[in-house]
């Protein structure tokens, strides 16, 4: 089992003393904040595998500390709350994982939403990972296929000689590829 | 910020980016910034100056008989805010207008625009770059702000995990999206304490690029879980808060005013006027650069803060510097002012001041060349060197007896901050302190 770094972020001590205590006795680290801006200062300091927040914590509203850790990729935030309203499912529905822990809080409901909630927060991750490497691949394979093209064009290579003139190009100046395509585009146009 | 719109450009812009809100901000006279969200349906309206608010509501505004004001919003003001994802939003600074379509004097940006145009008219352009300082603080347990500090590092520290250095990282990388031409940031002289610099740019630009920087610095340090504070001095026994007004004029043509290469020091009469003006002034200027009770607890000596009115060409401590550098950045440097200032009105009877030195050609004193805080009291008679006003009361004073500084802020304005500073002067006049229950409730 993964050591999981986990915040709780609960006003009340004996409440968050109690969480705390559950998620030590399953092998995983805490760290407590009491209000929003300690459980962002934690997020940043530390980038926790998750943090469970207290809907009613105190200091800045809990949904915008939560908007903001998740924004800025610091973690991924679990509510804790007593009563869900509508409210909350609609703000839940912006939130990375569509998960929350109900009060009263029994171990094994604690557990099972910290968990499965961890896994898709990391597999969400590693899909928008994925995607944003893919996006950035497809953007420089057209940065290249242009300049190829500028190339044939103005030089009269063929495809294969304006690929090789790129690359020598750009290895000879020690800048990746694609940077070098955007200066062709930029020479040319 | 140089970028330059039209009325078809932002309609435009603000569709292709899809905003929702637009802020239409503006500034009281007390120097918060205040602001009327608009829907981007009503965005014509706002770029046709139709947009009417109660002014009465507004702190040192109108009275209810007279409070209809309408904005019209400066379109080369127009920002998209780089940090409010779930809504898009951009802002535009205000002018205030009266309901009969004249200036309404009691707006601090028309106020600056009409001594700039003093100015023009004299044939100069104030150039303004400000060293604006600020600390960031913990919230405590409660959420609310303490003045417990992140970091114990001090001037030009790099630590290791320094929470205020990412947010004051996050801060320039914002700025800069905002079209702001970030100099330097680093962190100053007292733990917590930062300081970000900006390029000069003409007055009024300076005076929104600070009301916006102050704006995107409590934003951010906020989305790092600290309280950023302009507060002059927050802590006893730390350096306070500056911001360090580097000013100089061109002429219209583009040199700088302040420079003469014949001169001793490559300082221009004008430069040497100006200087006159500014030290002729400092005593009522003051309630305006420095305009809080807390204010005057940063100018006392021993935490580079100016206590003493006088000049000096290398020297830190006295009122006025003169950087060394020559030529097109020949520039003066008043070190007085705070972040508590209102921008626009500070820059005002700055300018003015100035303006009323080249004028009546007024003469500075002789530079000051020795540490004026070791000088002692018969040094000080002998050279004629005064002290900034002691508190807030004693710069009200001095202002109201400086008619050139009364005529920079026009009457309104002069008589609501006047009796705004009364009260809250009286306010602390009758607040018994912990300092003076330490001091007297054993001893007396």
């Amino acid at each position: 089992m993964e050591l999981y770094r986990i915040v709780v972020a609960e006003s009340s001590e004996t409440y968050r003393n109690q969480v705390c205590k559950l998620l030590n006795q399953r092998g995983y680290k805490t760290y407590h904040a009491t209000d929003s801006a300690g459980a962002i200062r934690i997020s940043r300091s530390i980038y926790p595998d998750i943090v469970i927040m207290d809907v009613n914590l105190w200091g800045m509203k809990a949904y915008e500390a939560a908007r903001i850790i998740e924004e800025d990729k610091l973690s991924t935030v679990i509510f804790i709350i007593s009563n869900p309203t509508d409210t909350f499912y609609q703000k839940l529905r912006n939130m990375n994982v569509f998960a929350y822990i109900m009060k009263p809080m029994h171990a094994d409901q604690l557990y099972r939403t910290v968990e499965f909630s961890i896994m898709n927060a990391q597999k969400i991750k590693s899909l928008s990972n994925k995607i944003e490497k893919l996006e950035n691949t497809l953007e420089n394979r057209k940065k290249v296929d242009k300049a190829k093209g500028l190339l044939m064009e103005n030089l009269k290579f063929s495809e294969n000689e304006a690929y090789k003139w790129l690359r020598k190009k750009s290895m000879n100046t020690c800048i990746s590829i694609d940077k070098m395509a955007e200066k062709i585009i930029e020479k040319y146009r | 910020m140089n970028s330059k719109y039209s009325k078809e450009e932002i309609v435009k812009k603000v569709k292709e980016l899809e905003l929702e809100f637009i802020h239409l901000q503006f500034t009281d006279i007390l120097g918060v910034m205040k602001n009327i969200s608009i829907t981007i349906e009503q965005l014509e309206k706002a770029l046709n100056n139709e947009i009417m608010f109660d002014g009465s509501s507004i702190d040192g505004f109108v009275r209810i008989e007279e409070s209809d004001m309408y904005l019209r919003p400066d379109l080369s003001t127009f920002v998209v805010f780089p940090w409010t994802s779930p809504t898009r939003e951009a802002r535009m600074i205000c002018d205030v207008y009266k309901a009969d379509g004249t200036p309404f004097g009691g707006c601090p940006r028309n106020t600056l625009k009409k001594v700039l145009k003093e100015a023009k008219d004299m044939g100069y352009i104030m150039n303004v770059g400000p060293e604006c300082e600020f600390f960031m603080f913990h919230t405590n347990e409660r959420g609310e702000p303490s003045l417990e500090t992140h970091d114990n590092a001090g001037y030009f520290d790099l630590a290791p995990v320094d929470l205020g250095g990412n947010a004051r990282k996050d801060m320039t990388i914002t700025l800069k999206q905002m079209g702001f031409e970030i100099e330097a940031s680093h962190h100053e002289v007292a733990p917590g304490q930062h300081e970000i610099d900006f390029k000069y740019e003409d007055a009024l630009t300076t005076a929104d690029n600070i009301m916006t920087f102050k704006m995107v610095v409590r934003i951010i340090a906020q989305r790092h879980g600290l309280h950023a504070t302009f507060m002059p001095k927050p802590k006893f026994g730390i350096n306070g808060s500056g911001m360090h007004i580097n000013m100089s004029l061109a002429t219209i043509d583009g040199k700088n005013a302040f420079y003469d290469e014949n001169d001793p020091m490559q300082l221009s009469k004008e430069a040497y006027h100006y200087l006159g003006g500014t030290i002729k002034h400092a005593k009522s200027f003051a309630a305006l650069t420095n305009p809080t009770i807390n204010s005057y607890k940063r100018l006392v000596p021993g935490y580079e803060a100016p206590v003493l009115i006088a000049w000096s060409a290398s020297n830190r401590s006295p009122l006025v510097r003169i950087p060394a550098k020559r030529g097109n950045s020949t520039r003066i440097e008043l070190r007085n002012p705070d972040p508590s200032a209102n921008p626009y009105l500070a820059l005002a009877a700055v300018l003015k001041a100035g303006l009323d030195g080249i004028k009546n050609e007024i003469e500075p004193p002789a530079p000051v060349l020795s540490n004026v805080y070791h000088m002692n009291e018969d040094e000080k008679k002998e050279k004629g060197i005064e002290s900034l006003p002691a508190n807030l009361y004693e710069a009200i004073s001095e202002l109201s007896k400086d008619e050139v500084i009364k005529e920079a802020i026009g009457k309104h304005i002069y008589k609501k901050f006047r009796d705004a500073a009364l009260y809250e002067w009286n306010e602390y006049s009758k607040f018994v302190s912990q300092w003076e229950l330490d001091r007297y409730l054993r001893k007396f």
